[in-house]
């Protein structure tokens, strides 16, 4: 049985995949989710192997998701879409699958025994994760997107990672693992990642390590061993 | 005494010719308007000659002549300005000084001086900006009688013996100063009469030109056809009042209409040679009645016998002709030739803006099967989807579901005109949203206050749809929470406002092909109702974004006329 988590923002969509999904008598469905964010958490909660994941949905689409998954986390993933427009095209190559809507059970068959051999084989998921362009951040009941040329730094603490901006400090459910591979954002400390273009001077201090004051003026931390990595990307 | 009336008598003669002369074209040069150089030089040999014929005609008496010379001259500045009544003046002087006698001297100088006279009354005349005065009879007659009394004195300033110009001035003096005067007035008079004839035919022909080009452009607008020909050739001959008028396209006559009409009939086939030529070569042909007759190749008894054909073209390919015609027993006015000529002409450009016209429609229907192309595949195959679902639970709603749907499809592929009643658009945008509203199920509710006043009125066709589709594409469709979508129609200070509003405040300005829906609709408004109406979009980020058309509140007649635009 492949671990399966599905992805669509409306519901009778998702009902109808479940259903042809359970028929094939291939996959356990994980959970159906309507929204990104949802489906960041579930899939860090679960691991599924494969996404059934529909492009078009509210605020962050399916392509968009996939750049917030961590690496060793990514799934194969099958894209499910009403309607094959030019940009599905240009991923064609790279994706394993994709299935236009309404789906008929054949053409599913078909992807059925396209991920079992996929699995077998044990490829890694082909598809290129591109830059972040944007970080989703949780803002009272809304979904606020951050541009990175907006981030002054990112913090992690016990109740989770956070972005601050000159507009105050939002919680996001990306990683800081996330956010340093795929954003120009650097690491200074363990919990800290600083955005460069910020960086107003940088202290030294006498055990080697170092503090970063930022444009904002709040000061963080560097540790000895990010302060040598800093200083060779920073070209110091 | 009997001076008097034998110099009346040499100016009766310089009369003549000057009527002669107002005939000819060189009147055309006395406008009035600016002189040209070679104007100047043919109004200076001919008012030279008038001068030296005053001479010639005067009568000799006591050692001099009495005479008529400085008609020409004072006219030649008055009309021509100082340059030319000096030059004028100067070869008359010259003239007389070398035919001799004892005021051969002071004549010469004298006639110089009126030449310069009159000119000097052209530049006071036309520096006061009255131009208009040039031409008054009064005005000739006081700068003839000044440069006479003037001249009366050079003569008995320069003339020697000094007792013989006293004599000869008591003899001459009053008969030339009435002479002269009378004469330059009489001359200026007739030439003003012949300009307002001429400018009062220029007029009339003018008006004529104007009445048959408004009372047939708008007939001409409608199409070339047998019909509108029919109602042009009618009004056409109704106005220049020639013997008949035709209209033919390449192959054959569209519509004949007066004398001959017994055997000229409309939708035969075009047979004359003149008509042929002016369709093959693309010019004009005439046939005057008397070089050449027109011969009628149908009817032997035909009365026609001159004829004017004229092609009409549209960007240099000839589409058909319009001929004028004239019975045997009446000549062909030139004024009608170049009447028919420019008719044609207008003619010409009026057809090539109604083809221009023809494909602007055109564009804008293939813009709207465009837009339609637009409509359909993501939302047609998510209909789908979610139908398909709905099946397994519901196969009552399902059923509902794709009545809907066929509807919204039928009324999408047979909306081919161009105007709709806005309870025709609502319908089709409501069944559109109960698909999108079963689609996204309890996340889209949609709020409509329409005025029912307003149920009636004629708009665009697809002028509310993209408006919908934008809100649930950027709206609803994009949002995590609850989507709402308000539909209004109301009226504002003489206006029909539609707007639709949603609560995503996710509008960005389209790029290229997106948004293309919702500017057509502006562009479409603008079309029919002028530039000052069209769309606007307000967005708040993150809170909303309202899309409003406005047009004028119009009458259903003013409606009516969209549709030919």
């Amino acid at each position: 049985m492949i671990r399966a988590l599905i992805i669509d923002d409306e519901q009778h969509a998702r009902e109808e995949l479940e259903h042809l999904v359970k028929e094939t008598g291939a996959f356990e469905i994980l959970g159906s989710c309507a929204n990104a964010i949802d489906a960041l958490r579930r899939i860090r909660v679960e691991k599924p192997e494969l996404l059934f994941l529909d492009i078009e949905m509210p605020a962050l689409n399916g392509f968009e998701l996939l750049t917030m998954i961590e690496d060793e986390l990514m799934p194969h993933v099958v894209f499910v879409t009403a309607y094959n427009e030019h940009a599905l095209k240009a991923f064609e190559e790279k994706t394993l699958d994709y299935l236009l809507k309404p789906v008929s059970f054949e053409r599913l068959l078909k992807t059925v025994h396209k991920v079992r051999e996929t699995i077998r084989r044990g490829e890694a998921p082909k598809h290129q994760v591109e830059l972040l362009r944007h970080v989703p951040c949780q803002f009272a009941n809304r979904l606020k997107l951050i541009t990175f040329a907006d981030v002054e730094y990112v913090f992690s603490d016990l109740s989770g990672i956070h972005i601050v901006t000159s507009e105050g400090q939002f919680y996001t459910e990306l990683t800081l693992k996330v956010l340093e591979e795929r954003t120009p954002l650097l690491r200074c400390q363990r919990q800290y990642l600083v955005n460069p273009d910020k960086i107003d001077e940088i202290k030294l201090l006498e055990n080697g390590s170092g503090k970063i004051k930022t444009k904002l003026g709040n000061l963080l931390p560097v540790s000895r061993r990010y302060l040598r990595q800093l200083k060779v990307r920073l070209k110091l | 005494m009997s001076l008097i009336f034998e110099l009346l008598q040499q100016t009766a003669v310089i009369i003549v010719i000057a009527y002669l002369f107002s005939k000819s074209p060189a009147m055309d040069y006395l406008s009035g308007a600016r002189l040209q150089r070679r104007q100047l030089l043919i109004l200076y040999i001919v008012f030279s000659s008038f001068s030296i014929l005053g001479t010639y005609t005067g009568l000799p008496i006591q050692g001099a002549i009495a005479n008529t010379r400085a008609i020409g001259a004072v006219l030649a500045g008055l009309i021509g300005g100082p340059v030319l009544g000096l030059s004028v003046g100067l070869t008359a002087g010259l003239h007389r000084f070398s035919l001799g006698g004892f005021t051969d001297f002071s004549c010469g100088i004298s006639t110089t001086v009126e030449g310069l006279i009159g000119g000097l009354v052209h530049l006071y005349l036309i520096r006061r900006k009255k131009p208009e005065q040039l031409f008054h009879p009064f005005v000739a007659f006081s700068a003839t009688l000044i440069a006479e009394v003037l001249q009366m004195t050079i003569i008995l300033a320069l003339a020697r013996p000094f007792e013989d110009a006293v004599a000869l001035v008591k003899v001459i003096a009053l008969p030339m100063i009435c002479a002269n005067s009378i004469g330059a007035a009489l001359f200026i008079s007739m030439v003003r009469d012949q300009k307002r004839v001429r400018d009062k035919v220029g007029a009339r022909f003018s008006s004529k030109a104007f009445t048959v080009a408004d009372r047939t452009l708008g007939i001409l607008s409608r199409g070339f056809s047998s019909e509108t020909a029919r109602e042009m050739v009618e009004v056409i001959r109704q106005e220049t009042g020639v013997g008949a008028v035709a209209i033919t396209d390449r192959e054959e006559i569209l519509a004949f209409s007066g004398i001959g009409a017994d055997h000229h009939h409309a939708g035969n086939p075009v047979v004359t040679k003149w008509s042929k030529q002016a369709l093959r070569e693309n010019k004009v042909v005439f046939v005057n009645g008397y070089d050449e007759h027109f011969q009628c190749p149908l009817s032997s008894n035909c009365p026609l016998g001159s004829a004017l054909v004229v092609p009409l073209q549209v960007d240099q390919e000839v589409v058909g002709t319009i001929s004028l015609y004239e019975p045997k027993t009446k000549l062909f006015l030139n004024i009608n030739r170049s009447f028919g000529e420019g008719l044609a002409t207008l003619y010409s450009h009026q057809l090539l803006r109604s083809r221009f016209e023809e494909q602007k429609t055109l564009l804008v229907q293939s813009e709207l099967k465009l837009l339609q192309a637009q409509v359909n595949p993501h939302f047609l195959f998510n209909a789908l989807n979610t139908i398909m679902a709905i099946i397994r639970k519901d196969a009552d709603q399902a059923r509902g579901l794709l009545l809907q749907l066929s509807t919204f499809i039928r009324t999408n592929l047979k909306r081919n005109r161009d105007i709709v009643t806005l309870e025709e658009e609502l319908a089709h945008i409501n069944s559109y949203l109960e698909i999108e509203k079963a689609r996204f199920g309890d996340r889209l509710t949609v709020n409509q206050e329409i005025d029912p006043i307003l149920l009636g009125l004629n708009i665009p066709v697809f002028t509310l749809q993209p408006l919908i589709e934008n809100a649930i594409k950027h709206g609803v469709a994009d949002l995590l929470d609850q989507g709402q979508i308000w539909v209004r129609v109301y009226r504002h200070k003489g206006l029909v406002v539609i707007e639709v509003e949603d609560n995503a405040g996710n509008y960005r300005k389209p790029l290229d092909s997106q948004g293309l829906g919702l500017r057509l609709v502006d562009q479409r408004i603008k079309n029919n109702y002028g530039n000052e109406f069209g769309l606007t979009v307000v967005c708040e980020p993150q809170q909303k974004t309202l899309v409003q058309v406005r047009f004028p509140l119009v009458e259903e007649s003013a409606n009516d006329s969209c549709v030919n635009h």
